[in-house]
């Protein structure tokens, strides 16, 4: 925030330290991004709570709300990794909604985007491989290593295929985490520039007649944002789901 | 008289209400199916689905090399395991992107 003048797209994912905290030698202030992730736990806390406390026969508004998401991503669930996978469901729902309210609060001006963080994809991508991991070994024990060795296949090539299936394993959590980061952040400085334009053409004399130009691409570009936000969040239930259903039936 | 009109109009009414319905087979939509979701969001699905072919493949690549890249800091080969393991990753990345291609959204129901 050193010049106005100068429009920087990446300052909006700037983490500041709200509350200085080191423990141990870890830096663990509360910064605005923790504000934002406690915001969006209180906003699906309200939802869910609010949502379900009327318990009314004809929903209300907020009571819908609820009991549509409920029923989407346990549909989601069902299919993808079938009745035996409705026991991921809490886990699934979670990821789905924190995904989904961090997005859709991100595209609030003068919010922070939580997704738009690495480490934030990365830690939910690391939690779903894991617990695929876990849940697979303590469940099947060596059996869930056969997810790795492909049948019917001669014994010449069976240590490529293995270490191909290994590394596209390995892939998952990356190209998991890399895709909800990319998409966010993208889409953030994109809007940003895009304002940018608008600002800049108005401020440049007998240019400000082409203003709107950028401005009406602006208006288009947050509603695609909005849906690639909802999309997103489907898309990290969806996979997570696909990967939850190996650890469930490992050998297919 | 009147009666068979009104049968007439009850054939007609049937006659429009099964074309309909047929019409609505024939494009796979069911009126609150998750098809009917995935119609509106059509371009942002296709858009979703082209992203994470990207990233499926793209991220089969990079493992890959690190891997190999690490393996060569630890046993000395310098880029021998390098090029074998971007090699395996490349392959890795196919892999991945015939999987999406085989199961197009990734969430047909497998039976149990």
């Amino acid at each position: 925030m050193a010049e106005e003048h100068a429009i920087d797209p990446i300052h909006q994912f700037h983490i500041d330290r709200i509350v200085p905290l080191h423990l141990f030698g870890i830096d663990a202030s509360f910064t605005n991004a923790s504000l934002f992730m406690v915001i969006i736990v209180l906003g699906i806390s309200f939802l869910m709570i609010a949502g379900t406390s009327s318990r009314s026969l004809v929903p209300g508004r907020l009571q819908s709300a609820a009991e549509m998401v409920y029923e989407f991503v346990a549909s989601t669930v069902r299919l993808s990794s079938g009745n035996e996978g409705m026991r991921f469901f809490p886990f699934v729902f979670s990821i789905f909604m924190f995904v989904l309210f961090a997005n859709v609060i991100g595209l609030i001006p003068y919010t922070f985007t939580v997704t738009a963080q690495i480490v934030v994809t990365f830690g939910l991508a690391a939690l779903v491989i894991s617990t695929v991991i876990i849940y697979g070994l303590a469940k099947h024990g060596v059996h869930f290593l056969g997810l790795f060795v492909p049948s019917g296949v001669s014994v010449f090539l069976l240590p490529f295929l293995v270490l191909i299936e290994v590394i596209s394993f390995i892939s998952r959590p990356i190209s998991l985490s890399v895709r909800l980061f990319a998409n966010m952040l993208a889409g953030h400085i994109t809007l940003k520039v895009m304002g940018a334009f608008v600002a800049g053409l108005l401020g440049a004399g007998a240019y400000a007649v082409i203003a709107p130009l950028p401005f009406a691409m602006t208006i288009v570009l947050t509603a695609f944002e909005l849906l690639v936000a909802c999309l997103q969040a489907y898309v990290f239930a969806i996979l997570t789901c696909v990967y939850l259903n190996d650890a469930i039936h490992p050998g297919h | 008289m009147a009666e068979r009109k009104d049968e007439s109009e009850d054939e007609a009414l049937r006659a429009r209400l099964d074309k309909l319905s047929s019409a609505l087979d024939a494009h796979g939509l069911k009126p609150d199916g998750p098809k009917a979701e995935q119609e509106s969001g059509s371009i942002g699905t296709a858009m979703s689905l082209g992203f994470r072919v990207l990233t499926e493949f793209a991220a089969a690549v990079v493992v890959g090399a690190l891997i190999g890249w690490q393996l060569d800091v630890w046993l000395h080969t310098s880029p021998l395991l390098l090029i074998i393991f971007l090699a395996f990753g490349t392959a890795a990345g196919f892999w991945n992107v015939y999987r999406i291609a085989v199961e197009p959204t990734g969430s047909k129901g497998r039976p149990g």
